[in-house]
């Protein structure tokens, strides 16, 4: 089931009647049976382009088809999607059976055939032996199962996640969004997730949706979109660390910081944005490159070892000094106070305008 | 980090503490007494020696206790489910329509802030077999003229009366506490419900219920206890008469006024303490039973 | 693999109209069903004798048949009978005695709560648990139990003399036993236990005295939920029945309540002047309303959280 919105906008009004444009515009296709991660910082408008999916919000212009099938108005109930909530949503005087049942009786499925299908789901989830407890006595991860097999049962068209792991701790997310994974994969279901945590949504996506202040970025395959940044928002916000962004300028097809030249660029002369990210560094061990910088930190973390030296630019006092990160491998040795010498992975360097444009 | 300071705290605590001595601590022990002494009469102090069960015996043996105690029970057993099932219905109708909740609210607050002698004078004068408002209405269904409250209204006519009086007098409270108590339920229950595609009955019976079901609980035994108390309602509507006939419709608690009126008579004073006693068990049972059904039915 | 997702969006939404249009039409009948009572008190008292009269009853007035004599009849002196010499219904006096009661039993409902629930939330003391819990336990008890008692207790004090009682008398008497109330005291220890415990240790720091503190900080901050406590006890008077008719030897020193049921009754014919009945219950009615409407937020608040707290 391919899920395609037009043109759709929702906005919100707030108390002192100011209006908030919380998604804006947006065009978007979400390809049948993939799992896409909807990614941006809180407040971007991911969550509630999922609720108009859902149908809980209503738009206030354009349109939501799925495959061919205008949904736009439909009330949620009758669009066929499993949603699964921020912090689960279980019914907390229900037991786990109750729970999976509810939709299959609300849908007036036969009684034998939900009773099989709520153990199927059970299964899937691997929650079959916690069938007659209450939402209260599960751990957090098996509720977040819980309510995936609650939206799964009814055999939704689209599977629709509010910030799935965000609620669980650091080892439960690992496992967690295995699990997602491989549901999804065992369903083949297109299932739309939203996060803000990049990572997370790297991960386990087929294709990410980058957006901010509700409109989108980019949409692509993550290393794509992690390679190919279509802006420098959506190249600081994948990444980390955070890509180093240096003020820098071309001059006679060579670019710049300072007088240090990085690279090679066929564009015209003019001040430009430099985005490096802290992986695209290499160590000149024969210091011929003129890219060099006093080393202000080191942090040897397992086989990387990460820089931090001070940004270049006029002097600042202390507190306004800003630094930037590359990461190296372990076996440079190197010390703090060292003069180092670099040079740049041209695949590792993308260049912006000042509106934070990708410049080509 | 606070170290105890106890003569500072039974000092702040004195007014309130020497208050409830004098009124409430000692009258619950003394009423207790009273309920047992011989002959007693209460203004000249004056009763036989030691204690006996006989006042006991003579309340239970009056036909007005009993018919107090039908009156009471018939009552509050109706009264208290109806006026908290259309309560419910009434807040989960006000949840649905957020334009005029505050307008229908304040209506619907107005009988909690009222005289209910005052209204159940106006009452009195609805439920008149000539010059009020509700034969006017059953007319229009085709049903005769009803004597409610006047010298030959039926037991059920009075008892029909005396209820709705209760419970119009008695959803102003039970609105107001379901209606915060609804706002209080996780709004996205509801709209995983609706995901779930339950539907509209669906929601309120197998979502809303259950999750205010402590609160319903607890305002039914509450609402019970105070429905076991009526008095001033009674009076509003029938006057010191206590009925259409006199003490028609006596309660408990009327019949405690009723011997505590006549403390002249010697040991009168002691029937009303007695049956104030058994007044207190029965709520104490219901309140009790109220721990007890909360603990095993916990739902979450 | 989609199941049954009925695509009828119209009947839909024709359904969900008509559910919208049913429950304001609940909504409304209920609010009828609520203000009739004050309607027919109202019309009832504005009626003459003769349009009273009429079966079946007039269910409009226009505004010019509007009859106010009924009100100031109420004032009128009787010229026979034991109460002759007094107004009819003596309403002012009743006001008065009502307002006098309500305030002196307010101003000592708040002095008692305010400290008990301070020492409460703030103060640490032996048994502090176990007193509030039996405290918590007398709110189950029926006050009717009390009365019986209290009225020994009043007439043991001499304050219920039946040659010589004076208002004073009566005021201890009606205000005294009602100084106390449980629940304010948990409802305000519940209000001040919020207040951080950081501005205490602030202010013991600066050297201010728990009773300073009290004064200066919770108090203000526990500012609306006073309010609340303040209103909600004010109203008691306007229903107090039994108690006052029971500790009063003389009609002049009762309260609005008990003025009401048995007057404009003519105990020779049984007959009942129904519109200065009602003209009277209007005029008890109407100060509580404006009080209502003056607090609303504040009633409303107080009394929801009555429930909420089980």
């Amino acid at each position: 089931m391919e899920i395609r919105m037009a043109k759709l906008t929702k906005i919100f009004t707030s108390k002192n009647k100011k209006e908030v444009r919380a998604v804006d515009n947006v065009d978007l296709t979400i390809p049948s049976g993939k799992l896409i991660g909807l990614l941006g910082p809180s407040g971007c408008g991911k969550s509630t382009t999922l609720y108009l999916i859902a149908g809980l919000l209503r738009q206030n212009e354009g349109q939501i088809f799925f495959d061919d099938e205008e949904v736009s108005e439909m009330p949620p109930e009758k669009r066929g999607i499993g949603l699964v909530f921020q912090n689960y949503a279980l019914y907390p005087h229900m037991t786990v059976r109750e729970n999976i049942l509810f939709p299959l009786q609300n849908l007036k499925v036969e009684k034998e055939e939900a009773k099989q299908r709520t153990f199927e789901m059970a299964e899937l989830v691997g929650l079959q032996e916690m069938l007659d407890r209450k939402p209260k006595e599960l751990s957090g991860g098996q509720q977040q199962r819980v309510a995936i097999a609650r939206a799964l049962v009814k055999k939704p068209r689209v599977l629709l996640l509010d910030e799935p792991l965000s609620n669980l701790d650091a080892r439960l997310r690992l496992q967690t969004r295995e699990e997602i994974k491989r549901i999804q994969r065992e369903t083949g279901i297109t299932t739309v997730f939203v996060t803000h945590d990049q990572e997370e949504a790297m991960s386990i996506s087929d294709e990410i949706v980058v957006m901010k202040d509700g409109v989108i970025q980019q949409m692509g395959e993550p290393q794509d979109v992690y390679d190919f940044p279509a802006n420098l928002f959506v190249a600081k916000f994948l990444g980390n660390p955070q890509i180093n962004v240096f003020d820098g300028e071309i001059k006679n097809k060579k670019i710049f910081i300072q007088d240090m030249e990085v690279g090679k660029s066929k564009l015209p002369d003019q001040p430009v944005k430099i985005g490096i990210r802290p992986e695209g560094f290499i160590v000149d061990s024969e210091k011929t490159s003129n890219l060099r910088f006093d080393v202000n930190l080191v942090e040897t973390i397992g086989r990387d070892t990460t820089l931090i030296i001070d940004m270049p630019g006029e002097e600042k006092s202390i507190l306004d000094k800003q630094s930037f990160k590359v990461i190296v491998d372990a076996s440079y040795r190197v010390q703090a106070g060292d003069l180092v010498h670099f040079t740049i992975k041209p695949d590792k360097m993308h260049l912006f305008d000042f509106e934070g444009n990708l410049l080509k | 980090m606070e170290t105890k300071n106890n003569l500072k705290a039974w000092i702040y605590l004195a007014p309130m503490l020497i208050l409830m001595a004098v009124f409430t601590f000692y009258p619950l022990i003394n009423a207790f007494m009273i309920s047992f002494y011989k002959d007693y009469q209460p203004l000249l102090n004056l009763r036989s020696a030691g204690l006996t069960l006989r006042n006991y015996l003579i309340v239970f043996n009056n036909q007005l206790f009993w018919k107090s105690v039908l009156n009471t029970f018939v009552l509050a057993f109706i009264s208290v489910p109806v006026s908290i099932i259309v309560s419910l219905f009434i807040s989960v109708s006000l949840k649905s329509i957020p334009k005029l909740k505050g307008f229908f609210q304040t209506i619907f607050f107005l009988p909690y802030v009222t005289n209910a002698i005052a209204v159940g004078m106006a009452f009195a004068v609805l439920f008149h077999v000539n010059y009020g408002l509700v034969n006017v209405v059953l007319s229009l269904f085709g049903i005769d003229k009803i004597d409610w409250i006047g010298g030959t209204a039926s037991w059920w006519a009075q008892m029909g009366a005396l209820m709705v009086f209760t419970i119009w007098n008695s959803l102003a409270f039970k609105i107001l506490v379901f209606t915060s108590g609804l706002e209080n339920i996780d709004k996205q229950y509801y709209d995983a419900a609706r995901i779930d595609a339950a539907s509209k009955w669906t929601i309120f019976k197998r979502i809303t219920v259950p999750l205010l079901s402590p609160l319903i609980l607890y305002i039914s035994i509450t609402s019970l206890i105070g429905a076991l108390k009526a008095y001033n309602s009674v009076v509003g509507l029938f006057g010191e008469r206590l009925g259409a006939q006199p003490y028609s419709m006596i309660t408990i608690v009327a019949f405690v006024y009723k011997y505590r009126a006549d403390f002249a008579f010697t040991g009168f004073y002691s029937y009303a303490a007695a049956a104030s006693i058994i007044l207190f068990i029965i709520t104490l049972i219901f309140s009790i039973l109220q721990t007890v059904v909360s603990r095993k039915r916990v739902h979450y | 693999m989609a199941e049954v997702f009925v695509k009828n969006e119209k009947v839909y939404k024709a359904k969900k109209i008509a559910f919208n249009i049913a429950t304001y039409v609940f909504l409304a009948a209920i609010a009828i069903a609520v203000l009739i009572p004050f309607y027919w008190m109202l019309l009832t008292s504005l009626k003459t004798e003769e349009l009273m009269l009429r079966i079946p009853p007039i269910l409009f007035l226009k505004p010019e048949d509007w009859e106010i004599s009924n009100y100031y009849k109420l004032f009128e002196v009787v010229q026979s009978g034991p109460r002759r010499g007094e107004p009819l219904f003596p309403f002012f006096d009743y006001m008065r005695n009502t307002i006098i009661v309500s305030l002196v039993t307010t101003a000592g409902t708040l002095i008692t709560t305010v400290l008990s629930a301070f020492a409460f939330a703030r103060l640490n003391f032996k048994g502090r648990d176990i007193m509030f819990a039996v405290l918590i336990g007398t709110m189950m008890i029926p006050g009717e139990i009390f009365v019986l008692t209290n009225f020994l207790t009043i007439n043991s004090l001499g304050w219920y003399d039946i040659m010589d009682q004076t208002f004073m008398d009566v005021l201890f008497a009606m205000t005294l036993p009602f100084m106390t109330s449980v629940f304010y005291i948990f409802y305000l220890r519940q209000t001040f236990k919020q207040i951080p415990n950081e501005l205490y240790y602030a202010a013991k720091v600066d050297g201010t005295t728990d009773f300073q503190y009290l004064l200066k900080i919770m108090i203000p901050v526990a500012l609306p939920t006073i309010v609340t406590i303040t209103i909600l006890n004010s109203m008691g008077a306007w229903n107090a029945y039994i108690w006052p008719a029971i500790i009063t030897t003389k009609d002049e020193f009762r309260l609005v309540s008990n003025g009401l049921r048995g007057a404009f009754t003519d105990t020779s014919t049984g007959r009942t002047d129904f519109g200065q009945q009602m003209a009277s219950a209007t005029l008890v009615t109407l100060p509580l309303l404006i009080l209502f409407f003056t607090f609303r937020k504040q009633i409303m608040r107080g009394v929801s959280r009555s429930g909420i707290k089980g």
